[in-house]
């Protein structure tokens, strides 16, 4: 077989590593993963839906897998929710009931550490099928190596009151890499609201791998906030698979990391689902991050709101690639899709490839992307008010990302990333250099 | 208060509009400026609250004693410049209380006086609100979004009115509005005329100072001052047009 050479300290590193006591399923899946890292290798350019990402960061050095690590509750407490939730904390991949509190579930919900779920219900599947298709080299190298992760299960119709929130913790010294497996299963008529943070010091790669499973009717509320330290690297892949009028409304914040990649892979695989796929980045630095989308309309009846704002300063650079297919038998689709984004620098850079590929003939569809400047009359007209030029030009950035940040339903989560948003445009470091 | 000194200034593309503009404005006092299109009216607005666009090449600004032209725009504003927008800007996302609290804040810092709560600031709009008679449908929306041109123009005024600048230029405040949304913006303005405040009207039509009698009229034409005189000068231009004034 061959192995592609930037994959061999991945593979000593798991050679080496204690595996021990895992069933023998879970064992023989991470082999066959770690087979197929090597064999695939790291994404290049000239894949299409690489192209544009800078991968440099993860390519310059090996991060080996983290070997643990703690964290004080102040850590956690910054990036809490004001209200009562369901909280699981993990750091450097790994649950930390210490920090965590899940108490108060209520009947018919199960949510538990990945590591505890596959100890205690083996039946729900943490892996899945998605594994073995596609180039998808870091699903595979997360299936080799995931640690721990948070599995959601509703039984049907079980609405959970009180949202979810997941705490990711990087802490580290040199190098090293957080494998984390999620999947949330929600059944036929249940409900949930679950908002992921992500948040670190140190060079460390977040490797995030997360299935969604929506049955009929049923309705998941998710945010992403991902704020991770500054050396981070934070790959997240969602897969998500929509049955007959399921809702799904997700919603990301990339704030943090010197490389950051987004996918979120979506099935309509049922009549009338809702999907709703929104989220900012603003970049400073040389920050680098990907927003990748990939939407299926594989049913009719289905609807697709996307919008993504970007807000791009220094000499960063962002990626917006966003595809939505609709199949011959997705009549009545209705998709729209927009990524929007404002340049504060002259050598910010931002790429975007909005794509729609419609093989219905009865449906609407539509798509598009701007790049522009912010408003020299807006700031203007601020200015002569007696508003500083620092001050107006946050405040325009601000209204610029609110557009989307609307789209967050409810007053659980937009105060937490609007708090988020505010301490980026508090960060006076030059964004136009 | 206001001292203009043979201004003269030019647009991006290298054309000199102001050719020589002196004027003197003294506080309480109310000026007219009227002139017709191309003249230089806006050019003369933008140059003095300091919208880019524009080069002065010679000449002078001094405002109470401080070289005006110096100052950035937001700088003006602190030091008691107001200019009311010919076409506001609209600016999506951003509310207008949350910006009107901004902006006062921000005069207020640089008058070393305390920033207003958000109840100490709500009481203060109302009163504003109560004083210029309008309403208070247009606080909740956006910076000028959706706003009708009367609307957009109430909003200067009531900007005007919660900023208490001590020199306010109104750049043709009438254009676009109908006989009563005139009314309430003429009245806005008389309401806010003090002893320590100078106002600069800058319009077209004589129509406004209807409503808003100036100490002085001046009529600018080909980027000159050609001709100063009291309020008759108004009634006379009304008259002959400005045909009668044209820089030779």
């Amino acid at each position: 077989m061959i192995v592609k050479t930037e994959t061999q300290p991945y593979i000593d590193a798991f050679r080496s590593g204690p595996r021990a006591g895992e069933p023998e399923p879970i064992a023989a899946q991470r082999e066959a993963a770690l087979a197929r890292f090597g064999a695939l290798g790291f994404p290049t350019r000239r894949q299409e839906a690489w192209r544009f990402t800078n991968l440099r960061a993860l390519e310059r050095r090996s991060f080996p897998p983290s070997v643990g690590g703690a964290a004080p509750a102040s850590a956690v407490e910054a990036l809490r929710l004001a209200g009562p939730a369901h909280r699981l904390v993990l750091v450097n991949g790994r649950f930390a009931p210490e920090l965590s509190d899940t108490s108060a579930l209520p009947r018919g919900a199960w949510i538990k550490s990945t590591a505890q779920t596959l100890a205690e219900r083996p039946s729900l599947p943490v892996l899945d099928a998605g594994d073995s298709e596609g180039a998808q080299p870091f699903a595979a190298l997360n299936a080799a190596f995931f640690t721990d992760g948070v599995v959601i299960a509703l039984e049907p119709g079980v609405a959970l009151e009180r949202p979810v929130e997941i705490i990711h913790l990087g802490r580290a010294e040199a190098p090293a890499s957080l494998h984390l497996r999620s999947r949330i299963e929600l059944a036929p008529g249940s409900r949930a609201r679950v908002i992921e943070s992500f948040a670190g010091a140190g060079p460390y790669w977040t490797n995030a791998v997360l299935g969604i499973e929506l049955g009929a009717g049923a309705a998941l509320d998710h945010v992403a906030l991902q704020d991770e330290s500054g050396e981070a690297i934070h790959l997240a892949l969602a897969r998500l698979r929509l049955d007959a009028g399921a809702r799904y409304d997700g919603f990301s914040l990339t704030l943090g990391g010197a490389l950051s990649r987004r996918d979120v892979q979506v099935e309509l695989a049922g009549e009338g689902a809702r999907l709703g796929l929104n989220g900012a980045y603003l970049l400073r630095g040389e920050q680098e991050a990907t927003i990748a989308t990939v939407v299926d309309h594989a049913a009719p009846g289905c609807t697709t709101r996307e919008l993504f704002k970007g807000v791009v300063g220094d000499r960063a650079h962002g990626v917006f690639q966003g595809s939505i297919a609709v199949r011959p038998q997705a009549q009545k689709t209705d998709a729209h899709q927009l990524n929007k984004n404002l340049l504060l620098s002259r050598r910010a850079t931002v790429d975007t490839k909005p794509a729609l590929e419609i093989l219905a003939d009865d449906v609407k569809c539509s798509h598009g992307a701007t790049v522009g400047d912010l408003d020299e009359s807006a700031l203007f007209y601020l200015r002569a008010r007696g508003i500083g030029e620092g001050e107006a030009r946050r405040m325009l950035i601000e209204a610029f990302a609110a557009d989307a940040l609307d789209t967050v339903e409810g007053e659980a989560f937009r105060p937490r990333l609007a708090a988020h948003l505010q301490a980026w445009l508090g960060l006076r470091e030059s964004w136009e250099s | 208060m206001l001292e203009i000194k043979n201004l003269h200034a030019r647009i991006a593309d290298g054309r000199e509009i102001l050719k020589g503009i002196d004027l003197a404005v003294a506080s309480g006092e109310v000026h007219a400026i009227m002139g017709p299109n191309g003249s230089g009216k806006s050019t003369l607005a933008g140059v003095l609250s300091g919208r880019p666009g524009y080069e002065v090449t010679e000449g002078a600004v001094v405002y109470r004693g401080r070289d005006l032209l110096a100052l950035g725009p937001d700088e003006r504003a602190r030091e008691g410049v107001f200019l009311a927008f010919q076409y506001p800007v609209e600016i999506p996302g951003v509310n207008n209380m949350y910006f009107l609290r901004a902006a006062l804040n921000a005069v207020r810092r640089a008058r070393g006086e305390p920033e207003l709560d958000a109840g100490q600031f709500l009481k203060a709009v109302r009163a504003k609100l109560k004083l210029l008679e309008i309403g208070d449908d247009l606080l909740q929306r956006a910076v000028n979004v959706g706003f009708s041109g009367g609307e957009k123009k109430r909003n200067e005024i009531f900007q005007m009115a919660m900023l208490e600048p001590r020199l306010a230029i109104l750049d043709e405040t009438d254009s676009g509005l109908d006989i009563d949304a005139l009314r309430v913006v003429a009245g806005g303005i008389n309401k806010l005329r003090a002893p320590d405040r100078a106002m600069v009207l800058i319009t077209h039509y004589q129509r406004l100072l209807d409503y808003i009698e100036p100490d002085r009229v001046h009529v600018l034409s080909g980027g000159r001052i050609v001709k100063s005189g009291d309020k008759t000068l108004a009634a006379e231009l009304e008259k002959h047009g400005y045909a009668a004034f044209e820089a030779a």
